[in-house]
């Protein structure tokens, strides 16, 4: 039995009368990459916001049901959206970094949580950065503004700058799309690495991706889970015509 | 508008289908020679391989293309694998129909006690065998590929009576040697055709039904198929609507 991080259990979305998620119930197990996958505005990218709050800061949003991780509803009214942030980093299509050296985008969040020890913070960037598969790259020009970065060295370092803060789940929101096949191999190597350490769930419009990098697959149509399956199963023989006909292109 | 993909798909399958209809004539071909004592036949079934190896080739480049070009999932993907194993047993039953055709000519005419032998009733049987897993895979239909993989066991058993009636006639008469070697080479020839429409058959079961039953398919005749899953096939949600 695989150990699981986080239930979702019944539910559902509405931005203003827009019922964009509809009873979602699904299991993420602990050390695995989870694919969302489904054509535009399925509420893939709706669902994986919902697992660290993040709709929340989009008005109008209601959300009902629960998304419960390692036993606790985040959406009660006790817990600290912060720390729960803390504890679940994103990585976005976008690389966001801030406009500040390589060094500086690291530590920002140590920094916040109150971590001042310069050693300290200095193994920290280490550790990150080649966590992230990136420090070989950056390591004689730590200084160097961020923003001098390549799109794909910029979003390693954003996953860098999510890890810095010892996170237990990394959501990834089309992390490579805007990437060339290369810098995309370099992350999805990545995700493959940082699996023995994190929990990842991942939105991809790319099936080849989604195939490659995830041991799950989530296929979602309209605000619905259509199907929820081994990656294999879902790409050699779904059990939905609807997910055969999406994977395969044949969709609509 | 009709997808690149599908286009290819389509000619794919129609490549398959002539290379299908021309390894059933040739092995037609090759047991027609020896029944009517046509050595002229033989020797056009030896000529026409080259054609078979062309249509060969074809298709190996075309399943290369759809998966360089498409990364074909699901039951695309099944296809495409299958299609690439299904090519190479066609190809390997046109070379046994000219192994069958080169033996005859060996033979040089039909030996009077081939009557006392299963030859006839296993060559009848070897080809309805290899045209129903050809019609199993035009129709997807995976009771009639059941069929052809069923079929196996007795072409098996006419082979090993074969064995045995063609070694006591040796016994018998030194004379009938030379004839009952060869035919005893076409009998074994004719085993392995039955045992390439089945490799064809357990394809066309998996390209339908995603199970993969060569090695063990006498579960999946003999029994309602209770699945062996591997141990990493545990995780499985199924949605309930």
């Amino acid at each position: 039995m695989k150990e699981i991080k986080i239930q979702v259990k019944n539910l559902n979305l509405f931005y203003g009368n827009n019922h964009a998620l509809r009873n979602i119930s699904l299991d993420i197990p602990t050390n695995k990459v989870t694919a969302l996958i489904g054509p535009s505005g399925c509420g893939k990218s709706t669902f994986i916001r919902t697992l660290n709050r993040m709709n929340e800061l989009i008005h109008g949003v209601k959300i009902k049901g629960d998304v419960i991780i390692d036993g606790q509803n985040i959406y009660d009214s006790s817990v600290d959206v912060v720390n729960l942030r803390r504890r679940i980093g994103m990585v976005f299509q976008k690389s966001n970094l801030f406009p500040k050296s390589i060094y500086e985008n690291i530590v920002y969040g140590a920094k916040i949580n109150g971590l001042r020890n310069k050693k300290v913070l200095k193994e920290l960037v280490e550790k990150t950065l080649t966590h992230a598969a990136l420090w070989d790259e950056v390591k004689d020009r730590l200084n160097s503004s961020a923003l001098s970065l390549s799109g794909g060295q910029q979003q390693r370092l954003c996953i860098a700058r999510a890890l810095a803060v010892d996170p237990e789940i990394v959501l990834m929101d089309e992390p490579a799309s805007a990437l060339d096949p290369i810098a995309t191999a370099k992350i999805e190597e990545l995700i493959h690495e940082l699996k023995n350490n994190y929990t990842i769930a991942i939105v991809t419009h790319n099936m080849q991706q989604a195939a490659r990098v995830s041991d799950q697959t989530a296929f979602f149509y309209i605000g619905e889970l259509i199907e929820y399956d081994k990656t294999t199963k879902i790409f050699t023989n779904p059990s939905i015509k609807q997910t055969e006909d999406y994977i395969s292109g044949r969709f609509g | 508008m009709e997808r690149q993909f599908d286009i290819q798909i389509e000619k794919l399958k129609k490549k398959i289908l002539k290379m299908c209809s021309l390894v059933d004539e040739q092995v037609e071909f090759s047991i027609k020679a020896i029944d009517e004592n046509d050595h002229e036949l033989a020797k056009l079934v030896i000529e026409r391989d080259v054609k078979v190896d062309k249509y060969d080739l074809k298709i190996e480049k075309i399943c290369q293309k759809i998966f360089a070009l498409n990364q074909p999932v699901a039951m695309d993907l099944r296809l495409i694998m299958s299609a690439i194993t299904i090519n190479t047993n066609l190809e390997r039953i046109g070379d046994i129909a000219v192994n069958i055709a080169e033996n005859f000519l060996i033979l040089k005419s039909k030996p009077d006690f081939i009557s006392a032998t299963k030859y006839f009733e296993m060559s009848r049987l070897v080809q309805e065998m290899i045209r129903n897993a050809i019609d199993s895979f035009i129709q997807n239909d995976p009771k009639l590929a059941q069929k052809v993989i069923r079929t196996d066991s007795i072409i098996d058993k006419y082979n090993i009576d074969n064995h045995q009636i063609l070694i006591e006639l040796m016994k018998e008469n030194p004379n009938n040697i030379e004839s009952a070697v060869a035919l005893l080479v076409i009998s074994r020839q004719l085993e392995r055709l039955g045992d390439h429409a089945t490799n064809v058959a357990e394809d066309v079961f998996f390209i339908v039904e995603a199970e993969m039953i060569k090695h063990k398919y006498e579960k999946f005749i003999m029994e309602d198929s209770a699945d062996e899953e591997d141990d990493d096939d545990e995780f499985g949600q199924r949605i309930d609507k």
